[in-house]
């Protein structure tokens, strides 16, 4: 007990300096100046410099990758929301021919990697025309089981009572769904709208295959082709932390709600 | 993922009795309800049918085939798997993903239930220290790789540079077969722990404070309290964050597609790395399929040994 008092909290400020200065050494290395040493003129805050950000900005593609990262994160979230919700009511309120067979349905399909369908999903979407587009990078991703899932776990949570209710007064089923259904599940919808959020935002695989003329491509495929070219490192760190901005203001504005969420629906992102 | 399969059958018995007799009232025909409930599905059941049943199955008779890019094919039975057993390649990235696995899984384990741990004694800004350790899992594994692989440059990397204050090195971490996986595991550890250390964490606070009490009390130290006290409750919850790093690991290309390009000499050349050079590269489609299958298939036993040793209810 005794030495546990002092040697814990030293041990878990170094963890806490070792993981945060990996983020630190970046920021310091995209403030250096271009033309010097990497260190020590990293660290001397007289010499840094918003050089390399500029010249980033103005050699790659950043403006129209984020453009193209946000359109696959927010286009995905809105649709994400609005299906999976729809789909959730429907599995925990409804009852219809099959329900049980399309649930089993959706929930095997969690099993399988997205890797493993890698080659027929890329199929697919060439044969429809969507390759290096952005129906091609967004519209097979909505597929999502997992939302469908949290979804109707926490719509299964609402009392029966109501929807008899609104039955009762002659609601209509969509005005039933939207004007009682989605406003009690407005807690759910914003945990997974973070958590797809996050999915597409940080994705890698599929932007890769999808977005193959730089026009297409997303933050976070320009990110990895920048660091592939002869790009100065310091302007590589530029472009890197320009892409943590979005994650760094989900997760500054909504930490407890990802962690208390992720604590107790086990959702990864 | 437990979650889902976890929840309650809705509705009930109540539903079948309460509103169905107040519809019969309303002239509501039972075909009218299930239609409404269809409807509703429809749109999410549509995008499954065509983006995820139709590659899954499309991927298994892929694989039968020697499709190519200019879209002609044969089918080749199972010609495409016997390929698969005589592949050097394949062997090879077969061994490196689970030399990869073998060194990720625990270390991120060890890391995430260590600051878990930390996080639980330590009761002094809690909720600041929790968050600093989640922080990197909100970022991009491509984020991670590019930091790192600056981290481990061999001439003007951060580590290199640490280490040469103690007169070590230089170490081209990423340029020997020796060290590269490793490496490559480190940083994926640091990039995803946060996530495994929250599971954890609320596995420790779900562990009865009476019965660390009762332990104390008997005389109990610190490490007695942590292996015959909270090790057997936390049991289950440590066995999910196994599986789930174990899956992860085997799914690894993205830290080694940017970090190291498969290098050196193919040493961190991953499955799914071969099956994005065979498709992406090679346009050799049916046999990328064939590896994807093979991936499924360690996915599944990987499932399936968690559903075994844990049980339904877990």
């Amino acid at each position: 007990m005794r030495p546990a008092r002092l040697t814990l909290p030293t041990l878990l400020v170094l963890t806490a300096v070792v993981t945060i200065l990996p983020f630190a050494a970046m920021v310091l290395v995209a403030f250096a100046p271009p033309s010097g040493q990497t260190f020590p003129d990293a660290l001397n805050p007289s010499r840094w410099t918003w050089q390399n950000f500029s010249n980033v900005l103005s050699s790659s593609d950043i403006p129209r990758w984020t453009v193209n990262s946000l359109i696959y994160s927010l286009v995905s979230v809105l649709f994400i929301l609005l299906f999976a919700a729809m789909a959730g009511y429907a599995f925990a309120k409804k009852r219809f021919p099959g329900r049980e067979l399309m649930f089993w349905a959706f929930l095997a399909t969690l099993m399988v990697p997205f890797q493993a369908t890698l080659i027929p999903s890329y199929i697919l979407v060439s044969k429809l025309g969507w390759v290096d587009g952005y129906w091609g990078l967004v519209v097979p991703t909505l597929a999502n089981s997992q939302a469908v899932f949290l979804m109707r776990q926490f719509i299964s949570q609402l009392p029966d009572e109501l929807f008899e209710a609104a039955e009762i007064d002659g609601a209509s089923e969509w005005r039933t769904f939207s004007t009682i259904v989605l406003p009690l599940v407005r807690p759910a919808l914003a945990t997974l709208g973070i958590f797809v959020f996050l999915w597409h935002w940080n994705d890698f695989l599929w932007p890769l295959v999808i977005g193959q003329s730089a026009q297409m491509q997303t933050l976070t495929v320009g990110l990895a082709s920048l660091q592939s070219e002869a790009v100065p490192i310091n302007q590589v760190m530029a472009g890197a932390t320009i892409t943590v901005i979005p994650s760094l203001l989900v997760f500054g504005l909504l930490q407890r709600y990802l962690t208390d969420s992720i604590a107790m629906t086990g959702l990864k992102a | 993922m437990t979650e889902g399969g976890r929840a309650a059958p809705p509705g009930g018995e109540s539903q079948a009795t309460g509103p169905a007799a107040r519809a019969a009232r309303r002239d509501l025909s039972p075909w009218r309800r299930s239609l409404a409930g269809l409807l509703f599905v429809a749109p999410m059941l549509v995008l499954f049918v065509i983006f995820r049943f139709v590659p899954v199955i499309g991927a298994f008779l892929l694989s039968l085939t020697d499709y190519r890019l200019s879209g002609q094919w044969t089918f080749i039975a199972f010609d495409n798997y016997s390929r698969l057993l005589e592949d050097k390649l394949f062997h090879e990235s077969l061994l490196v993903t689970l030399t990869y696995t073998v060194i990720f899984v625990p270390l991120t384990v060890l890391l995430s239930l260590g600051t878990a741990l930390l996080l639980q004694q330590v009761v002094w800004s809690r909720g600041f220290f929790r968050g600093v350790f989640f922080l990197p899992y909100v970022t991009s594994i491509v984020l991670a790789a590019v930091i790192w692989k600056w981290i481990y440059n061999a001439e003007d990397g951060l580590l290199n540079g640490l280490l040469g204050l103690v007169s070590l090195g230089p170490f081209d971490f990423l340029g020997e077969a020796g060290t590269v996986l490793s490496s490559i595991a480190v940083t994926s550890a640091w990039k995803g722990f946060g996530y495994s250390m929250l599971i954890l964490l609320a596995g420790l606070q779900a562990v009865p404070r009476s019965y660390l009490e009762a332990a104390m009390i008997d005389g109990a130290g610190i490490w007695q309290r942590f292996r015959y006290v909270t090790l057997p409750q936390l049991r289950p919850v440590l066995f999910f964050v196994l599986v789930i790093e174990t899956i992860g690991a085997f799914q690894v290309f993205d830290a080694m597609y940017v970090m190291t390009a498969g290098g050196p000499v193919r040493a961190s050349y991953s499955l799914v790395y071969l099956l994005y050079d065979s498709g992406f590269k090679f346009f050799d489609f049916g046999y990328a399929s064939a590896i994807g299958l093979v991936l499924f298939l360690i996915v599944l036993i990987v499932s399936l040994i968690q559903r075994r040793l844990v049980g339904r209810d877990d």
